[in-house]
Protein backbone atom coordinates (compact mmCIF):
# COMPACT_ATOMS: atom_id res chain seq x y z
CA UNK A 1 0.00 0.00 0.00
CA UNK A 2 1.64 3.39 -0.98
CA UNK A 3 1.97 6.12 1.24
CA UNK A 4 -1.08 8.07 -0.40
CA UNK A 5 -3.00 5.45 -0.37
CA UNK A 6 -2.55 5.30 3.65
CA UNK A 7 -3.68 8.99 4.11
CA UNK A 8 -6.53 8.36 1.69
CA UNK A 9 -7.82 5.74 3.54
CA UNK A 10 -7.23 7.67 6.93
CA UNK A 11 -9.28 10.71 5.12
CA UNK A 12 -12.10 8.52 4.35
CA UNK A 13 -12.08 6.67 7.81
CA UNK A 14 -12.52 10.88 8.53
CA UNK A 15 -9.31 9.87 10.93
CA UNK A 16 -7.23 13.99 10.83
CA UNK A 17 -3.64 13.33 9.56
CA UNK A 18 -0.69 13.81 12.42
CA UNK A 19 -0.96 17.29 13.87
CA UNK A 20 2.71 17.61 13.92
CA UNK A 21 5.42 17.18 11.48
CA UNK A 22 6.35 13.73 11.86
CA UNK A 23 10.18 14.31 11.97
CA UNK A 24 11.48 10.27 11.72
CA UNK A 25 9.17 10.03 8.16
CA UNK A 26 10.66 13.50 6.77
CA UNK A 27 14.13 11.97 8.05
CA UNK A 28 13.43 8.25 5.67
CA UNK A 29 11.35 10.84 2.88
CA UNK A 30 14.78 12.43 2.44
CA UNK A 31 16.72 9.51 2.53
CA UNK A 32 14.65 7.60 0.08
CA UNK A 33 14.65 11.01 -2.10
CA UNK A 34 16.83 10.24 -5.96
CA UNK A 35 19.19 12.36 -4.64
CA UNK A 36 20.06 10.37 -1.77
CA UNK A 37 23.19 9.08 -3.64
CA UNK A 38 25.16 12.22 -3.34
CA UNK A 39 25.21 11.22 0.57
CA UNK A 40 28.13 8.97 1.31
CA UNK A 41 26.45 6.65 3.51
CA UNK A 42 23.88 4.46 2.11
CA UNK A 43 20.23 4.53 3.72
CA UNK A 44 17.86 1.31 4.66
CA UNK A 45 15.76 2.19 1.85
CA UNK A 46 18.02 2.60 -0.94
CA UNK A 47 19.53 -0.94 0.29
CA UNK A 48 16.50 -2.73 0.45
CA UNK A 49 15.40 -1.07 -3.56
CA UNK A 50 18.31 -2.54 -4.74
CA UNK A 51 17.64 -6.45 -3.38
CA UNK A 52 16.26 -7.91 -6.02
CA UNK A 53 13.98 -10.39 -4.66
CA UNK A 54 12.85 -6.94 -2.53
CA UNK A 55 11.75 -5.16 -5.79
CA UNK A 56 8.19 -5.62 -5.82
CA UNK A 57 8.17 -3.67 -2.34
CA UNK A 58 6.55 0.04 -2.34
CA UNK A 59 8.16 3.11 -1.11
CA UNK A 60 6.11 2.79 1.78
CA UNK A 61 6.18 -1.17 2.17
CA UNK A 62 10.02 -0.79 2.33
CA UNK A 63 9.85 2.29 5.40
CA UNK A 64 7.27 0.07 6.99
CA UNK A 65 9.44 -2.76 6.55
CA UNK A 66 12.59 -1.54 7.68
CA UNK A 67 10.56 -0.50 11.59
CA UNK A 68 11.30 -4.14 11.74
CA UNK A 69 14.69 -4.79 11.37
CA UNK A 70 17.25 -5.11 14.15
CA UNK A 71 20.51 -3.55 13.06
CA UNK A 72 23.44 -5.80 14.60
CA UNK A 73 27.31 -4.91 14.18
CA UNK A 74 30.19 -7.59 13.80
CA UNK A 75 33.96 -7.45 14.01
CA UNK A 76 36.36 -9.04 12.08
CA UNK A 77 36.00 -12.80 12.42
CA UNK A 78 33.07 -12.74 14.93
CA UNK A 79 30.94 -16.19 14.89
CA UNK A 80 27.49 -14.82 13.86
CA UNK A 81 25.58 -18.41 14.68
CA UNK A 82 27.21 -21.43 14.32
CA UNK A 83 26.42 -24.33 12.32
CA UNK A 84 23.46 -26.42 14.78
CA UNK A 85 22.57 -23.53 16.72
CA UNK A 86 18.39 -22.95 17.14
CA UNK A 87 17.41 -20.70 13.92
CA UNK A 88 15.31 -18.17 14.36
CA UNK A 89 16.18 -15.36 12.11
CA UNK A 90 17.17 -13.84 8.46
CA UNK A 91 19.90 -11.65 8.23
CA UNK A 92 20.47 -8.86 5.16
CA UNK A 93 24.45 -7.89 4.88
CA UNK A 94 24.05 -4.17 5.15
CA UNK A 95 27.70 -3.67 4.98
CA UNK A 96 31.07 -6.15 4.75
CA UNK A 97 30.43 -9.71 3.94
CA UNK A 98 30.62 -13.09 5.98
CA UNK A 99 32.10 -16.47 5.10
CA UNK A 100 29.83 -18.95 5.44
CA UNK A 101 31.74 -22.92 6.87
CA UNK A 102 29.94 -26.56 6.78
CA UNK A 103 30.92 -29.53 8.02
CA UNK A 104 29.43 -33.15 7.82
CA UNK A 105 29.85 -33.30 11.85
CA UNK A 106 29.09 -31.09 14.66
CA UNK A 107 32.81 -29.59 15.53
CA UNK A 108 34.44 -28.76 18.62
CA UNK A 109 35.67 -25.61 19.72
CA UNK A 110 36.80 -22.50 16.89
CA UNK A 111 37.05 -25.32 14.18
CA UNK A 112 33.80 -24.51 11.94
CA UNK A 113 34.49 -26.95 9.06
CA UNK A 114 35.18 -25.88 5.07
CA UNK A 115 34.44 -22.57 3.95
CA UNK A 116 31.35 -23.15 1.52
CA UNK A 117 31.06 -19.32 0.11
CA UNK A 118 31.66 -15.80 1.12
CA UNK A 119 28.42 -13.58 0.84
CA UNK A 120 29.03 -9.82 0.18
CA UNK A 121 26.99 -6.63 0.82
CA UNK A 122 23.11 -6.81 -0.20
CA UNK A 123 23.20 -10.93 0.23
CA UNK A 124 21.39 -12.43 2.53
CA UNK A 125 21.11 -15.46 4.80
CA UNK A 126 19.33 -17.50 7.14
CA UNK A 127 15.51 -17.67 5.47
CA UNK A 128 15.09 -21.19 6.94
CA UNK A 129 15.38 -19.85 10.24
CA UNK A 130 12.61 -17.55 10.02
CA UNK A 131 9.87 -20.41 8.30
CA UNK A 132 10.61 -23.62 10.18
CA UNK A 133 8.98 -24.01 13.37
CA UNK A 134 12.53 -25.53 14.78
CA UNK A 135 15.18 -24.89 13.30
CA UNK A 136 18.79 -25.66 13.09
CA UNK A 137 21.56 -23.59 11.42
CA UNK A 138 22.50 -25.90 8.74
CA UNK A 139 26.08 -24.07 8.43
CA UNK A 140 28.14 -21.79 10.62
CA UNK A 141 28.52 -18.32 9.70
CA UNK A 142 31.82 -15.89 10.62
CA UNK A 143 31.71 -12.18 9.63
CA UNK A 144 34.73 -11.62 7.08
CA UNK A 145 35.14 -8.12 7.69
CA UNK A 146 33.70 -5.85 10.10
CA UNK A 147 29.71 -6.29 8.87
CA UNK A 148 26.56 -4.38 9.55
CA UNK A 149 23.51 -7.16 9.15
CA UNK A 150 19.67 -6.45 9.28
CA UNK A 151 17.93 -9.35 10.90
CA UNK A 152 14.48 -9.75 11.08
CA UNK A 153 13.21 -12.35 13.86
CA UNK A 154 10.22 -14.66 14.05
CA UNK A 155 8.54 -12.41 16.27
CA UNK A 156 9.01 -9.49 14.15
CA UNK A 157 7.23 -11.61 11.12
CA UNK A 158 4.32 -12.57 13.68
CA UNK A 159 3.99 -8.89 14.56
CA UNK A 160 4.50 -7.55 10.79
CA UNK A 161 1.28 -10.14 9.90
CA UNK A 162 -0.57 -8.60 13.03
CA UNK A 163 -0.08 -5.05 12.03
CA UNK A 164 0.52 -5.24 8.38
CA UNK A 165 -0.64 -8.72 7.20
CA UNK A 166 -0.60 -7.43 3.47
CA UNK A 167 3.20 -6.33 4.03
CA UNK A 168 3.69 -9.84 6.49
CA UNK A 169 1.90 -11.84 3.14
CA UNK A 170 4.27 -10.20 0.78
CA UNK A 171 7.53 -10.80 2.30
CA UNK A 172 6.43 -14.25 3.72
CA UNK A 173 5.89 -14.61 -0.46
CA UNK A 174 9.20 -13.40 -1.25
CA UNK A 175 10.90 -15.43 1.22
CA UNK A 176 9.54 -18.75 -0.25
CA UNK A 177 10.57 -17.48 -3.64
CA UNK A 178 14.55 -17.37 -2.02
CA UNK A 179 13.71 -20.68 -0.64
CA UNK A 180 12.55 -21.81 -3.51
CA UNK A 181 15.49 -20.48 -5.97
CA UNK A 182 17.88 -21.98 -3.14
CA UNK A 183 15.98 -25.92 -3.67
CA UNK A 184 16.24 -24.96 -7.68
CA UNK A 185 19.71 -24.69 -7.25
CA UNK A 186 20.32 -27.36 -5.14
CA UNK A 187 18.84 -29.62 -7.51
CA UNK A 188 20.60 -29.20 -9.74
CA UNK A 189 23.61 -29.37 -8.22
CA UNK A 190 22.67 -32.91 -7.02
CA UNK A 191 21.80 -33.62 -10.44
CA UNK A 192 25.10 -32.32 -11.47
CA UNK A 193 26.91 -34.33 -8.73
CA UNK A 194 24.91 -37.47 -9.58
CA UNK A 195 25.90 -37.56 -12.95
CA UNK A 196 29.79 -37.19 -12.04
CA UNK A 197 29.30 -39.96 -9.64
CA UNK A 198 28.01 -42.23 -12.56
CA UNK A 199 31.04 -40.94 -14.92
CA UNK A 200 33.77 -41.87 -12.74
CA UNK A 201 31.74 -45.42 -12.04
CA UNK A 202 32.11 -46.08 -15.28
CA UNK A 203 35.67 -44.76 -15.59
CA UNK A 204 36.51 -47.41 -12.82
CA UNK B 1 34.72 -15.68 20.83
CA UNK B 2 37.04 -12.51 21.94
CA UNK B 3 37.98 -10.60 25.45
CA UNK B 4 35.63 -7.89 24.73
CA UNK B 5 32.50 -10.05 23.89
CA UNK B 6 33.17 -12.13 27.08
CA UNK B 7 33.43 -9.12 29.12
CA UNK B 8 29.61 -8.10 27.03
CA UNK B 9 28.07 -11.00 28.26
CA UNK B 10 29.62 -11.04 31.48
CA UNK B 11 28.08 -7.04 32.31
CA UNK B 12 25.30 -7.96 30.34
CA UNK B 13 23.94 -10.88 33.03
CA UNK B 14 25.60 -9.10 35.46
CA UNK B 15 22.92 -6.44 34.93
CA UNK B 16 20.00 -8.50 34.50
CA UNK B 17 20.66 -10.40 37.86
CA UNK B 18 21.75 -6.92 39.55
CA UNK B 19 17.75 -5.96 37.77
CA UNK B 20 16.69 -9.39 39.71
CA UNK B 21 18.01 -8.50 42.68
CA UNK B 22 16.63 -4.85 42.89
CA UNK B 23 12.85 -6.12 41.96
CA UNK B 24 13.19 -8.70 44.96
CA UNK B 25 14.56 -6.32 47.52
CA UNK B 26 12.28 -3.56 46.76
CA UNK B 27 8.78 -4.86 46.54
CA UNK B 28 7.38 -1.40 46.93
CA UNK B 29 8.50 -0.25 43.64
CA UNK B 30 8.17 -3.82 41.69
CA UNK B 31 4.59 -4.33 42.54
CA UNK B 32 3.12 -1.41 41.10
CA UNK B 33 5.27 -1.67 38.52
CA UNK B 34 4.27 -5.03 37.92
CA UNK B 35 0.87 -4.16 38.32
CA UNK B 36 1.21 -1.04 35.59
CA UNK B 37 2.84 -3.90 33.23
CA UNK B 38 -0.21 -6.36 33.88
CA UNK B 39 -2.41 -3.06 32.81
CA UNK B 40 -0.02 -2.20 30.08
CA UNK B 41 0.08 -5.93 28.73
CA UNK B 42 -3.88 -5.99 28.71
CA UNK B 43 -4.84 -2.70 27.07
CA UNK B 44 -1.92 -3.42 24.39
CA UNK B 45 -4.11 -4.86 21.91
CA UNK B 46 -6.49 -2.15 22.33
CA UNK B 47 -3.79 0.38 21.35
CA UNK B 48 -2.64 -0.84 18.52
CA UNK B 49 -6.24 -1.02 17.15
CA UNK B 50 -7.18 2.57 18.53
CA UNK B 51 -4.65 4.47 17.77
CA UNK B 52 -3.24 6.08 14.44
CA UNK B 53 -2.83 9.26 14.57
CA UNK B 54 -0.30 11.04 17.50
CA UNK B 55 -3.20 13.19 18.77
CA UNK B 56 -5.57 10.29 18.96
CA UNK B 57 -2.56 8.62 20.74
CA UNK B 58 -1.66 10.83 23.13
CA UNK B 59 -6.08 11.00 23.95
CA UNK B 60 -6.08 7.45 24.53
CA UNK B 61 -2.77 7.11 26.92
CA UNK B 62 -5.10 10.01 28.55
CA UNK B 63 -7.75 8.04 28.87
CA UNK B 64 -6.37 5.08 29.79
CA UNK B 65 -4.83 6.96 32.71
CA UNK B 66 -8.15 8.69 34.04
CA UNK B 67 -9.85 5.21 33.36
CA UNK B 68 -7.26 3.04 35.17
CA UNK B 69 -6.98 6.05 38.55
CA UNK B 70 -10.98 5.69 38.69
CA UNK B 71 -10.78 2.27 38.74
CA UNK B 72 -8.28 2.80 41.53
CA UNK B 73 -9.47 5.54 43.03
CA UNK B 74 -13.48 4.03 43.83
CA UNK B 75 -12.39 1.04 45.74
CA UNK B 76 -10.36 3.19 47.91
CA UNK B 77 -12.69 5.95 48.87
CA UNK B 78 -15.82 3.38 49.00
CA UNK B 79 -13.47 1.30 51.62
CA UNK B 80 -12.47 4.41 53.57
CA UNK B 81 -15.90 5.65 54.12
CA UNK B 82 -16.89 2.45 55.13
CA UNK B 83 -14.25 0.71 56.31
CA UNK B 84 -14.97 1.56 60.19
CA UNK B 85 -18.91 0.65 60.41
CA UNK B 86 -18.04 -2.54 58.17
CA UNK B 87 -15.31 -3.43 61.09
CA UNK B 88 -18.04 -3.13 63.59
CA UNK B 89 -20.64 -5.01 62.49
CA UNK B 90 -18.34 -7.67 61.75
CA UNK B 91 -16.95 -7.40 65.44
CA UNK B 92 -20.74 -7.15 66.44
CA UNK B 93 -21.71 -10.70 64.07
CA UNK B 94 -19.17 -12.91 65.33
CA UNK B 95 -20.39 -13.87 68.45
CA UNK B 96 -22.92 -14.97 65.84
CA UNK B 97 -21.22 -16.73 63.73
CA UNK B 98 -19.38 -18.33 66.73
CA UNK B 99 -22.24 -19.54 68.10
CA UNK B 100 -23.85 -21.18 65.22
CA UNK B 101 -20.37 -22.51 64.43
CA UNK B 102 -20.29 -24.43 67.86
CA UNK B 103 -23.76 -25.93 67.52
CA UNK B 104 -22.97 -26.85 63.79
CA UNK B 105 -19.67 -28.91 65.29
CA UNK B 106 -21.60 -30.15 68.26
CA UNK B 107 -24.61 -31.94 66.17
CA UNK B 108 -21.18 -33.16 64.01
CA UNK B 109 -19.25 -34.43 67.11
CA UNK B 110 -22.59 -36.68 68.39
CA UNK B 111 -22.99 -37.66 64.61
CA UNK B 112 -19.46 -38.58 64.79
CA UNK B 113 -19.64 -40.81 67.88
CA UNK B 114 -22.49 -42.70 66.95
CA UNK B 115 -21.96 -43.77 64.06
CA UNK B 116 -17.74 -44.08 64.69
CA UNK B 117 -17.66 -44.69 68.56
CA UNK B 118 -15.05 -42.35 69.24
CA UNK B 119 -15.43 -38.62 71.05
CA UNK B 120 -13.82 -35.47 69.31
CA UNK B 121 -12.11 -33.62 71.89
CA UNK B 122 -11.11 -30.90 69.74
CA UNK B 123 -12.26 -27.22 69.78
CA UNK B 124 -11.53 -25.55 66.25
CA UNK B 125 -14.22 -23.17 66.32
CA UNK B 126 -12.70 -21.21 69.51
CA UNK B 127 -9.56 -21.68 68.04
CA UNK B 128 -10.25 -20.39 64.68
CA UNK B 129 -12.74 -17.22 66.23
CA UNK B 130 -9.82 -16.42 68.01
CA UNK B 131 -7.47 -16.13 65.46
CA UNK B 132 -10.10 -14.29 63.89
CA UNK B 133 -10.60 -11.54 65.86
CA UNK B 134 -6.50 -11.11 66.84
CA UNK B 135 -6.07 -10.87 62.63
CA UNK B 136 -9.01 -8.16 62.98
CA UNK B 137 -7.56 -6.38 65.45
CA UNK B 138 -4.12 -6.86 63.49
CA UNK B 139 -5.68 -5.38 60.52
CA UNK B 140 -7.32 -2.31 62.35
CA UNK B 141 -3.94 -1.67 63.77
CA UNK B 142 -2.50 -1.99 60.12
CA UNK B 143 -4.77 0.40 58.38
CA UNK B 144 -2.86 3.17 58.00
CA UNK B 145 -0.15 1.51 56.70
CA UNK B 146 -2.81 0.10 54.21
CA UNK B 147 -3.79 3.04 53.26
CA UNK B 148 -0.28 4.74 52.72
CA UNK B 149 0.29 1.76 50.48
CA UNK B 150 -2.18 2.44 48.48
CA UNK B 151 -2.16 6.56 47.68
CA UNK B 152 1.45 5.05 46.80
CA UNK B 153 0.43 3.43 44.15
CA UNK B 154 -2.46 5.65 43.13
CA UNK B 155 0.91 7.83 42.56
CA UNK B 156 3.09 5.67 41.12
CA UNK B 157 0.43 3.00 38.98
CA UNK B 158 -0.45 5.67 36.56
CA UNK B 159 2.92 7.17 36.33
CA UNK B 160 4.56 3.62 35.54
CA UNK B 161 1.41 2.82 33.01
CA UNK B 162 2.07 6.18 30.93
CA UNK B 163 6.14 4.93 30.99
CA UNK B 164 4.99 1.98 29.52
CA UNK B 165 2.77 3.40 26.53
CA UNK B 166 5.47 6.03 25.48
CA UNK B 167 8.83 4.92 26.53
CA UNK B 168 7.94 1.18 25.95
CA UNK B 169 8.97 1.03 22.36
CA UNK B 170 12.12 3.11 22.92
CA UNK B 171 13.40 0.73 26.05
CA UNK B 172 12.89 -2.23 24.24
CA UNK B 173 14.89 -1.25 21.33
CA UNK B 174 17.68 0.08 23.82
CA UNK B 175 17.27 -3.07 25.50
CA UNK B 176 17.57 -5.25 22.81
CA UNK B 177 20.73 -2.82 21.13
CA UNK B 178 22.57 -4.09 24.93
CA UNK B 179 21.89 -7.95 24.15
CA UNK B 180 25.46 -9.49 22.95
CA UNK B 181 25.54 -10.38 19.43
CA UNK B 182 26.40 -14.51 20.55
CA UNK B 183 23.01 -14.55 22.53
CA UNK B 184 20.87 -12.22 20.79
CA UNK B 185 18.67 -14.17 19.02
CA UNK B 186 17.82 -16.72 21.60
CA UNK B 187 17.59 -13.89 24.01
CA UNK B 188 15.40 -11.72 21.74
CA UNK B 189 12.76 -14.64 20.88
CA UNK B 190 12.53 -15.45 24.13
CA UNK B 191 11.88 -12.28 25.77
CA UNK B 192 9.16 -12.01 22.86
CA UNK B 193 7.81 -15.46 24.29
CA UNK B 194 7.55 -14.04 27.55
CA UNK B 195 6.44 -11.27 26.85
CA UNK B 196 3.30 -12.89 24.60
CA UNK B 197 3.24 -15.46 26.93
CA UNK B 198 2.32 -13.08 29.72
CA UNK B 199 -0.26 -10.54 28.09
CA UNK B 200 -2.09 -13.65 26.89
CA UNK B 201 -2.03 -15.55 30.25
CA UNK B 202 -3.65 -11.95 32.07
CA UNK B 203 -6.21 -11.52 29.21
CA UNK B 204 -7.20 -15.38 29.53
CA UNK B 205 -7.49 -15.10 33.21
CA UNK B 206 -9.11 -11.60 33.21
CA UNK B 207 -12.00 -12.91 30.81
CA UNK B 208 -12.31 -16.51 32.90
CA UNK B 209 -12.72 -14.07 36.45
CA UNK B 210 -15.50 -12.31 34.61
CA UNK B 211 -17.14 -15.03 33.56
CA UNK B 212 -16.82 -16.75 36.72
CA UNK B 213 -18.11 -13.91 38.41
CA UNK B 214 -20.61 -13.02 35.76
CA UNK B 215 -22.19 -17.14 36.20
CA UNK B 216 -22.29 -16.90 40.38
CA UNK B 217 -23.94 -13.60 40.11
CA UNK B 218 -26.44 -14.55 37.99
CA UNK B 219 -26.84 -17.55 39.68
CA UNK B 220 -27.28 -15.75 43.37
CA UNK B 221 -29.70 -13.68 41.67
CA UNK B 222 -31.85 -16.45 40.60
CA UNK B 223 -31.49 -18.22 43.82
CA UNK B 224 -32.14 -15.19 45.86
CA UNK B 225 -29.15 -15.50 47.81
CA UNK B 226 -28.04 -11.74 49.69
CA UNK B 227 -25.37 -9.60 48.52
CA UNK B 228 -25.15 -11.16 44.53
CA UNK B 229 -23.22 -8.70 42.99
CA UNK B 230 -20.41 -8.64 45.71
CA UNK B 231 -20.31 -12.13 46.07
CA UNK B 232 -19.97 -12.98 42.28
CA UNK B 233 -16.90 -9.73 42.42
CA UNK B 234 -15.42 -11.61 44.89
CA UNK B 235 -15.52 -15.15 43.39
CA UNK B 236 -14.48 -13.93 40.04
CA UNK B 237 -11.27 -11.64 41.94
CA UNK B 238 -10.28 -14.96 43.93
CA UNK B 239 -10.51 -17.45 40.88
CA UNK B 240 -7.50 -15.55 39.09
CA UNK B 241 -5.56 -17.62 41.75
CA UNK B 242 -6.10 -21.21 40.15
CA UNK B 243 -6.89 -24.08 42.11
CA UNK B 244 -7.02 -22.25 45.55
CA UNK B 245 -8.98 -19.31 44.25
CA UNK B 246 -12.34 -20.95 44.33
CA UNK B 247 -11.86 -21.80 47.64
CA UNK B 248 -11.57 -18.44 49.49
CA UNK B 249 -14.06 -17.49 47.21
CA UNK B 250 -16.80 -19.00 48.45
CA UNK B 251 -15.70 -18.52 52.39
CA UNK B 252 -17.42 -15.29 52.81
CA UNK B 253 -20.96 -16.61 51.01
CA UNK B 254 -20.43 -19.80 53.34
CA UNK B 255 -20.53 -17.44 56.33
CA UNK B 256 -23.41 -15.21 54.89
CA UNK B 257 -25.38 -18.59 54.03
CA UNK B 258 -24.48 -19.34 58.01
CA UNK B 259 -25.96 -16.07 59.17
CA UNK B 260 -29.46 -15.87 57.11
CA UNK B 261 -32.54 -17.62 58.75
CA UNK B 262 -32.68 -20.96 57.03
CA UNK B 263 -28.93 -21.54 57.33
CA UNK B 264 -29.69 -25.28 55.57
CA UNK B 265 -31.77 -23.96 52.79
CA UNK B 266 -29.58 -21.02 51.81
CA UNK B 267 -25.47 -23.10 52.51
CA UNK B 268 -27.51 -25.85 49.72
CA UNK B 269 -28.42 -23.41 47.04
CA UNK B 270 -25.56 -21.03 46.99
CA UNK B 271 -23.34 -24.19 47.10
CA UNK B 272 -25.10 -25.48 44.05
CA UNK B 273 -24.35 -22.15 42.40
CA UNK B 274 -20.41 -22.01 43.49
CA UNK B 275 -20.36 -26.05 42.07
CA UNK B 276 -21.94 -25.37 38.92
CA UNK B 277 -20.34 -22.22 38.38
CA UNK B 278 -16.53 -23.98 39.11
CA UNK B 279 -17.40 -26.97 36.91
CA UNK B 280 -18.19 -24.75 33.69
CA UNK B 281 -14.95 -22.75 34.67
CA UNK B 282 -12.78 -26.10 34.95
CA UNK B 283 -14.43 -28.02 32.05
CA UNK B 284 -15.32 -25.09 29.63
CA UNK B 285 -13.24 -21.84 30.18
CA UNK B 286 -10.17 -23.34 31.92
CA UNK B 287 -9.43 -25.45 28.73
CA UNK B 288 -10.44 -23.05 26.16
CA UNK B 289 -8.69 -20.16 27.35
CA UNK B 290 -5.75 -20.88 29.75
CA UNK B 291 -4.47 -24.14 29.90
CA UNK B 292 -2.85 -24.04 26.39
CA UNK B 293 -1.12 -20.75 27.41
CA UNK B 294 0.24 -22.31 31.12
CA UNK B 295 0.50 -26.25 30.38
CA UNK B 296 1.68 -26.71 33.81
CA UNK B 297 1.30 -29.97 35.87
CA UNK B 298 -1.35 -28.77 38.84
CA UNK B 299 1.37 -29.55 41.60
CA UNK B 300 3.71 -27.35 40.19
CA UNK B 301 0.50 -24.85 40.16
CA UNK B 302 0.35 -25.35 43.48
CA UNK B 303 3.66 -25.01 44.68
CA UNK B 304 4.54 -21.83 42.73
CA UNK B 305 1.01 -20.04 43.98
CA UNK B 306 2.25 -20.88 47.27
CA UNK B 307 6.44 -19.70 46.35
CA UNK B 308 4.68 -16.36 44.51
CA UNK B 309 2.63 -15.31 47.62
CA UNK B 310 6.08 -15.70 49.56
CA UNK B 311 7.82 -13.39 47.08
CA UNK B 312 4.96 -10.98 46.55
CA UNK B 313 1.76 -11.51 48.50
CA UNK B 314 -1.15 -11.43 46.38
CA UNK B 315 -0.13 -9.91 43.11
CA UNK B 316 3.32 -12.63 43.50
CA UNK B 317 0.58 -14.92 43.16
CA UNK B 318 -0.74 -14.15 40.10
CA UNK B 319 2.23 -12.88 38.23
CA UNK B 320 4.25 -16.19 39.16
CA UNK B 321 2.30 -19.21 36.89
CA UNK B 322 3.37 -16.95 34.05
CA UNK B 323 6.64 -16.99 35.14
CA UNK B 324 7.37 -20.91 35.79
CA UNK B 325 6.06 -20.96 32.34
CA UNK B 326 8.57 -19.15 30.55
CA UNK B 327 11.13 -20.95 33.21
CA UNK B 328 9.74 -23.70 31.72
CA UNK B 329 9.93 -22.79 28.24
CA UNK B 330 13.86 -21.40 29.18
CA UNK B 331 14.69 -24.88 30.47
CA UNK B 332 13.27 -26.25 27.42
CA UNK B 333 15.52 -24.64 25.22
CA UNK B 334 19.00 -24.96 26.85
CA UNK B 335 18.48 -28.55 27.28
CA UNK B 336 17.46 -28.84 23.65
CA UNK B 337 20.68 -26.75 22.54
CA UNK B 338 22.43 -28.90 25.14
CA UNK B 339 21.05 -32.28 23.68
CA UNK B 340 22.12 -30.98 19.86
CA UNK B 341 25.50 -30.17 20.99
CA UNK B 342 26.02 -33.65 22.66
Amino acid sequence: MSYEKEQMERNFKGESSADRLDIPLLKYMWDASPLAFLTSDESYHEFFKKISVLQSFSDNEVRLFTKFLHRREFTANEVIFKQGDSGYGFYFIFSGAVNIFSSQYMLEGEDLGDLVIRLEKRQYFGEMGLLEEFNRRSASVVAAENTVLLGIFKPDLERMLEMYPVLGAKFLRETALIMANRMGQLTREIVAMKKKIKELEQRV
Amino acid sequence: MNKNQKVKIYLFFFLLIATIAFAVLFPRLTLPFGFAYIIYLMTKPLTILLTTGSKKQRLFYLLIMVVGVTFLLFPVFATFYNVETDIGQLYQQLPLVEKILQDKFFVFKVHFFERFGIRLNMDPVTYLMKKMESQGGDLLSQFPNYLSTVFEWLLLVPLFMYFFFKESKNFSSKFMEAIPNPIFEKTFVLFSQFNTKFGEYIIAKFIEATILGTLVTIGLLIVGFPYPFILGFIAGVTNILPYIGPVIGFVPAFFIALLSKDPNASMAGMAIIYLLANLIDTILVFPLLVSKIVNLHPIVVVVSIIIGSQLGGIVGMIVIIPFIAFFKLLFKEIYKDLSVQT
